[in-house]
């Protein structure tokens, strides 16, 4: 591992010091660390420390060395090798450090890495008060957060069809992360599961589109299953005493509650699917009774019957 | 052979240690240490490293000058890395998605505020939220949360999701935390002698008692899996069109698929959730096999019909 590392640094130390392509056979005879006698294995070793530098994030472009394009070399754009700092201060980056340990996405965490290069973490920080997990789709989350950064296309299998979109944000609501997305050939926005996308893949091509302005995903994601539908009605549902408080909480401030003096209360609520609605009250089984509207009342009670 | 994760890491570590380095001459090496993470051998062991690179020639005046003098660290003839290398996007994404969480849960502080603004300014273009992390932490919460730090038993008032039954027990709660969309309290339950997990919003009330118990030490990061038990029950469930979503949403085994039609078999630690999962299908979904959950679904649908009085 030890010589892998120099012929690493000194591979990288010529990229990022030269202005020009290097030729492979440039690199083969002066940097350090390359076999001069095999063909093979110069290629093989070569080709695997270009991808490991891209696995790290830097940015090896293949590019001709003169207008003729008869000749290719590798080069390392500076600028783009670079991080854009945005100034952390040291209180800034432990509250970073801090979240970063308090948060798993499938039982690991992300972001260590990301903090040394932001500077590292100059106090021992330690005592996390918040212990949450945002899933184990994290790979596919972050390939649709590093479409929805470069502003590329971004394509995926979705229940049974295929979806090339442009990605503008990720919500995670719920305990699940939604894409919201526009489809390429189109304005309408649509929001997907992203636990549901498979074979995903980023268009090469990064300004493909622009964001539109102040874009605000979480407006398009909803809250509660049955605010997914077209049947707009407002349902009127009576709680039993002993379960009126797992509704009140349940249904938060968007349900108009009134409490009655026996202990049950009366709610509210906008309902746009009927089943969906329906499938939520069922757990409340007999300590809870819809009151109008009439069709979602008998919708209840077809369901249960044929059950 | 592949170059391995390892050395992925130890190079990136690099990457990051030497421009902040650079930055600040003669750092205590301590301080280098904690901020990169290193013990001081493995400092001394890739500053050996960088001793040893530099460019094409290799001579003197070529190679970095890498030091650890009186206990201060100096690198120097590196000005190719010079510059932090740029996030690469899942860690971008990583940092951002763990801030958020933190501030939705209502913990965060003006430091991270700041933080996360800084971030979205300089690494996520174009404006507005990229990332959206809603998850906002239930009032019971701090409660819970100073009980497990002090070692105060807490009396919970708690409901079962699975069978409804509502009981009284006195847990010492060891950790909070969120997964999958709720909020749970870990700890040992006292009336059964035994570690539990309780689902925080259906907790009714919890209060702290005057009994007190010794603190494991840090809270835990914990994930919650379905996990198969003894006791479970099964059932085969055929399911039309308008119910294939089940399939997806819950941890089936798919037995059979026919055009339209698909049979799942599930299982679960109460009949009544599979029974409450049915009434709510009707006629599109068939129980063919699983004796107690038809029992449960046949009481189950007594019971509401009865209150909408309605005719089975």
């Amino acid at each position: 591992m030890q010589r892998v590392i120099e012929r690493i640094l000194n591979l990288l130390a010529l990229l990022l010091t030269v202005d020009r392509p290097v030729t492979a056979s440039e690199i083969r005879n002066t940097v350090a660390g390359y076999d001069r006698d095999s063909d093979t294995a110069f290629h093989r070793t070569f080709e695997r420390d270009k991808a490991l530098l891209r696995d790290l994030g830097i940015p090896i472009e293949r590019e001709a060395t003169d207008a003729f394009e008869v000749e290719f070399g590798y080069a390392v754009d500076g600028e783009r090798y670079s991080l854009a700092d945005p100034g952390l201060s040291d209180d800034e980056r432990v509250a970073l450090s801090l979240a970063v340990q308090a948060v798993g996405f499938g039982g690991r965490t992300l972001g260590e890495e990301a903090l040394m290069k932001l500077g590292g973490v100059a106090a021992g920080s330690s005592g996390t008060q918040l212990g949450a997990d945002l899933g184990e789709q994290a790979d596919a989350v972050a390939a649709a957060f590093e479409a929805i950064s470069e502003r590329r296309f971004f394509e995926f299998e979705y229940r049974g069809t295929r979806r090339r979109v442009r990605p503008y944000g990720l919500v995670h609501r719920r305990g699940r992360w939604y894409l919201v997305a526009s489809e390429a050939n189109g304005e309408i926005i649509k929001v997907f599961r992203l636990d549901r996308a498979s074979d995903i893949r980023q268009v090469p091509g990064d300004d493909a589109f622009t964001r539109p302005e102040g874009f605000n995903p979480a407006e398009w994601v909803i809250r509660e299953p049955w605010e997914a539908g077209d049947e707009w009605m407002v349902a009127t549902v009576v709680f039993d005493p002993d379960v009126a408080w797992i509704a009140r909480r349940e249904l938060g401030p968007r349900a108009n509650i009134a409490d009655h003096p026996d202990g049950t209360i009366r709610a509210e609520i906008e309902v746009a699917s009927a089943d969906a609605f329906i499938g939520w009250l069922i757990g409340f089984e007999d300590r809870a009774e819809i009151i109008a509207p009439d069709r979602l009342r008998s919708r209840l009670i077809e369901l249960v019957r044929n059950a | 052979m592949t170059n391995s994760p390892r050395t992925a890491g130890r190079i990136n570590r690099l990457l990051a240690m030497l421009p902040w380095v650079i930055a600040n001459p003669g750092a205590h090496v301590d301080e280098v240490c904690t901020r990169f993470g290193y013990t001081r051998s493995e400092l001394a062991k890739d500053l050996n490293t960088v001793f040893v690179c530099g460019l094409p020639g290799y001579g003197p005046g070529d190679l970095m000058d890498a030091t650890i003098d009186d206990d201060e660290v100096t690198v120097e003839m590196a000005d190719y890395f010079s510059r932090p290398l740029r996030l690469t996007a899942a860690e971008t994404f990583g940092l951002l998605a763990s801030a958020k969480a933190v501030q939705s849960a209502g913990l965060g502080g003006v430091s991270l505020d700041r933080a996360v603004r800084k971030l979205e300014e300089t690494l996520v273009p174009g404006g507005g939220d990229s990332v959206v992390v809603d998850m906002p932490e239930p009032p019971m919460a701090d409660l819970l949360r100073t009980a497990a730090v002090d070692g105060t038993v807490v009396r919970i008032d708690h409901t079962s999701i699975a069978s409804g039954r509502q009981t009284v027990r006195d847990i010492e709660p060891w950790s909070v935390f969120t997964t999958l969309g709720n909020w749970y309290v870990s700890g040992y339950c006292r009336r059964v002698g035994a570690e539990r997990v309780f689902r925080i919003d259906r907790i009714r009330t919890a209060t702290p008692t005057d009994e007190r118990f010794t603190p494991a030490g840090a809270a835990r990061t914990a994930t919650l899996h379905y996990m198969p038990g003894d006791d479970d029950v099964h059932a085969t469930i055929r399911l039309g069109a308008a119910s294939r979503w089940v399939a997806e949403y819950y941890p089936v085994e798919i037995v059979s698929r026919r055009s339209e039609e698909l049979t799942i078999r599930m299982a679960a630690s109460d009949p009544l959730v599979i029974a409450r999962l049915l009434a709510r299908l009707g006629s599109d979904a068939t129980l063919i096999e699983g004796e107690s959950v038809a029992s449960a679904l046949e009481d189950l649908r007594s019971r509401i019909l009865s209150r909408y009085a309605a005719d089975a």
